[in-house]
């Protein structure tokens, strides 16, 4: 065990951090110091399950303090979601184009295939967004 | 494998979690008969506007299939929610 997650570890003892902050801690120390054991530089990265949405937001515009987002959802998920718009019957889309055209907005749905979708969750692996702005910070990635 | 356990929590104003557990097996059983209609009813309104009723089935049970793992959580100030599915 090293010394970051010995301390992490320590700090949930003494509860100054919850359970849920020192798992992102472990896991951010995790991303940032991949263990490498011998022989595991030609181990396949292990492909990510889920795609993380988190937000820390200090701004109280509004609101009565700061506001914290945590989502996780399995990417197998999204790839039966995307499967679901193959069921969409053609006049329906059909539908959907004509209001997207009167809104300016040009995209033919009927040329979107649900291949395409697939290509674009398989791609999402390696996705990573960060947003940093004064009192807000926002994090997309997969894991 | 379908979710075992759906996990509610909500933090009151004064600051008190409440808790709800829902055991998915259990309160699918319970509610079957319910979910039998509603089913027939999905495979009318499928047949109506033209969607293969065996393919929303799979569909759905695909959806179902991969919610285990799901989580939301989402706090403002001392409001806060979160579900879990496991």
């Amino acid at each position: 065990m090293n010394e970051q997650r010995r301390q992490i570890l320590q700090m949930l003892a003494e509860g100054k951090i919850t359970a849920d902050e020192a798992e992102r801690l472990i896991d951010a120390i995790e991303r940032e110091q991949p263990e490498s054991p011998p022989g595991s530089a030609l181990r396949p990265k292990p492909r990510p399950k889920y795609l993380r949405v988190v937000m820390n937001s200090e701004d109280n515009v509004g609101a009565d303090g700061p506001t914290r987002i945590n989502v996780r959802v399995p990417l197998q998920l999204l790839r039966a979601g995307v499967r679901l718009t193959s069921l969409i019957p053609p006049q329906a889309l059909t539908q959907v184009n004509a209001k997207l055209h009167e809104s300016g907005v040009p995209i033919d749905l009927t040329q979107l295939k649900p291949q395409h979708i697939e290509d674009l969750i398989e791609q999402l692996d390696d996705l990573t967004v960060d947003l940093d702005d004064p009192g807000t910070k926002m994090q997309v990635f997969c894991e | 494998m379908i979710p075992h356990l759906v996990t509610y929590r909500q933090r009151r104003h004064d600051g008190r979690w409440l808790r709800v557990y829902v055991p998915v097996l259990p309160v699918v059983l319970l509610l079957s008969p319910l979910l039998l209609l509603a089913v027939l009813g999905g495979v009318v309104a499928c047949l109506i506007f033209g969607v293969s009723p065996v393919g929303a089935l799979r569909g759905a049970g695909r959806l179902l299939w991969a919610l285990p793992g799901a989580r939301f959580e989402i706090e403002q100030g001392r409001m806060a929610v979160l579900v879990s599915v496991r």
